[in-house]
């Protein structure tokens, strides 16, 4: 059974949408990034286009998509009440996209003035956000794993954000701080402490819902984020740069620790109550195998010394994780969100007058399932590209079309909403004449 | 419980995806006669039908059964 759903606190639908919408223009710059790039971009992932494709990725495919989500989230599925979301929404999400821009530029050219830049944009629109979702998610009267797992997603956001200044004030000063250790610690952050966190709390929500599954383990829910923020703190209060096996042990331990979420979403699959494998089924499939094959890898490459000084070891895992697990994960769910929403919101504006179209109205089937296919061949030939160089500028354009497509998708349900939106006013209209 | 309710006016939304359980629920309310009685089945307090269901007249009772099923009858107000 899953959660009650509340829909009188839900923001305007142009709130999320407008995050939603312009992540998969992000996703479009990094293949194209890659394509134009070519190999040499994976050959390590401290090469400059490999920084500015991987925040290309996270904080313009991820990040959007995630505050987007969030906005609409807190309020409906936690009781987060979130104060003036579309002045919120019209503040945050600009600053987002335009820094980074700015930090991908600067990545680029290695220009510091837009590290600084960047680095301000930033910590204005990521800090709004955190403050305005913190104090929504402290008084919301709601219990249980989801919004615990929200509260300390949060936490992991701060923690990145703050690491993300810190580097990119060291980037512009040409400091002599550990700059590499930092980078790790920022990125185990970023993708553990915030994204992850809050993938999995999102999830012990809306896959039980929209994949008709069981609900999670009650104890795994609970134990999952406060594990690895554990994990993370532990790393963060004993850093120490020179220490790289301690740091190999906290990683492991909180891949580890991840994985056992991805075994019970995909034992949870197996036990659906209706044997649906739609486009959502698909994409969290796949990002539930990339999880797994994040924690193979990493005890590969900590285990096989002939792994251990490849610098492509990292650039696989990180593709794997980004691409392979977020990616695949949030392009599945906004899938469900966006139709859903439309349909929500259209219901509510004509009442039992009129039926809005179908959820497979809004995207039809065949072409979330053809996206999808794509995004798996994307993913398997970024993976290859990895260690033949060659396949790096098709992957790069495979990847950029299947955000395309992915844009050109949500694109289509947001025509049909407005459609349907016109015809219910046309139809008001007349009888009032 | 559901023996008073006619076959054809049950919806058992328990193995439906959202939002089908609602497009359908509304779908039989609109031929839905009055002093007879739709009765839905699903996993979940359904917030979003109740507040169009009170916009319309609607009205409801709602029983949750011991094994999660929430029983919804719904008639006309």
């Amino acid at each position: 059974m899953h959660p009650d759903l509340s829909f009188d606190q839900a923001p305007p639908i142009d709130v999320p949408f407008r995050f939603f919408l312009t992540a998969p223009l992000f996703g479009i710059a990094a293949g194209l990034l890659l394509a134009i790039v070519g190999g040499e971009m994976f050959a390590s992932r401290w090469m400059p286009p490999a920084l500015a494709g991987t925040h290309l990725l996270v904080l313009g495919f991820m990040l959007q998509a995630m505050c987007g989500a969030l906005l609409q989230f807190l309020p409906v599925a936690a009781g987060a009440n979130i104060w003036r979301p579309r002045w919120v929404a019209g503040v945050v999400h600009p600053l987002l996209a335009v820094s980074a821009v700015l930090l991908v530029t600067a990545f680029l050219s290695q220009r510091s003035g837009l590290f600084l830049a960047a680095a301000i944009g930033l910590a204005l629109g990521l800090g709004l956000f955190a403050v305005v979702t913190g104090i929504a998610l402290w008084r919301t009267p709601a219990r249980g794993a989801t919004v615990m797992a929200l509260r300390l997603a949060l936490l992991g956001l701060v923690a990145t954000l703050s690491l993300g200044i810190l580097l990119a004030t060291g980037l512009a000063r040409g400091s002599d701080w550990p700059l590499l250790a930092l980078t790790d610690l920022h990125a185990a952050w970023g993708l553990g402490g915030w994204a992850l966190i809050l993938l999995a709390g999102v999830s012990y929500y809306v896959v039980p819902m929209f994949q008709l599954t069981p609900a999670y383990p009650a104890r795994l829910a609970r134990s999952l984020p406060l594990l690895l923020l554990a994990v993370l703190a532990g790393w963060s209060l004993t850093f120490d740069p020179g220490a790289a096996g301690r740091q190999q042990v906290a990683f492991i331990g909180g891949v580890a620790v991840s994985s056992a979420y991805a075994v019970s979403t995909l034992r949870l699959q197996q036990r659906r109550r209706r044997k649906v494998s739609d486009a959502t089924f698909l994409f969290f499939r796949v990002a539930m195998l990339a999880l797994l094959g994040v924690f193979v890898s990493a005890l590969a490459i900590t285990l096989l010394p002939a792994l251990q000084n490849e610098p492509r070891g990292a650039v696989w895992i990180g593709l794997l994780a980004i691409v392979g697990v977020f990616v695949s994960a949030i392009n599945g769910m906004l899938y469900k969100i966006v139709p859903f929403l439309n349909w929500l919101h259209l219901q509510n504006l004509c009442g039992m007058r009129a039926m809005p179209p179908t959820m497979h109205q809004m995207i039809p089937e065949r072409r979330m399932r053809g996206q999808f296919y794509l995004h798996l061949a994307a993913l398997g030939m970024l993976l290859a590209a990895v260690w033949w160089p060659l396949l790096a500028r098709p992957a790069g354009l495979l990847f950029a079309a299947s955000c395309a497509w992915l844009g050109y998708n949500l694109l289509g349900a947001v025509g049909v909403y407005r459609a349907f939106k016109t015809r219910i006013r046309a139809d008001a209209s007349d009888r009032r004449s | 419980m559901t023996a008073a309710v006619s076959p054809a006016r049950i919806i058992d939304g328990r193995e439906m995806q959202p939002p089908e359980p609602l497009e359908k629920t509304l779908e039989a309310l609109d031929g839905l006669p009055r002093g007879e009685e739709l009765l839905l089945l699903l996993y979940c307090h359904p917030l979003p039908l109740f507040n169009i269901l009170r916009n319309h007249g609607f009205v409801w009772q709602e029983d949750i059964l011991d094994d999660g099923t929430h029983e919804i009858r719904i008639r006309h107000g």
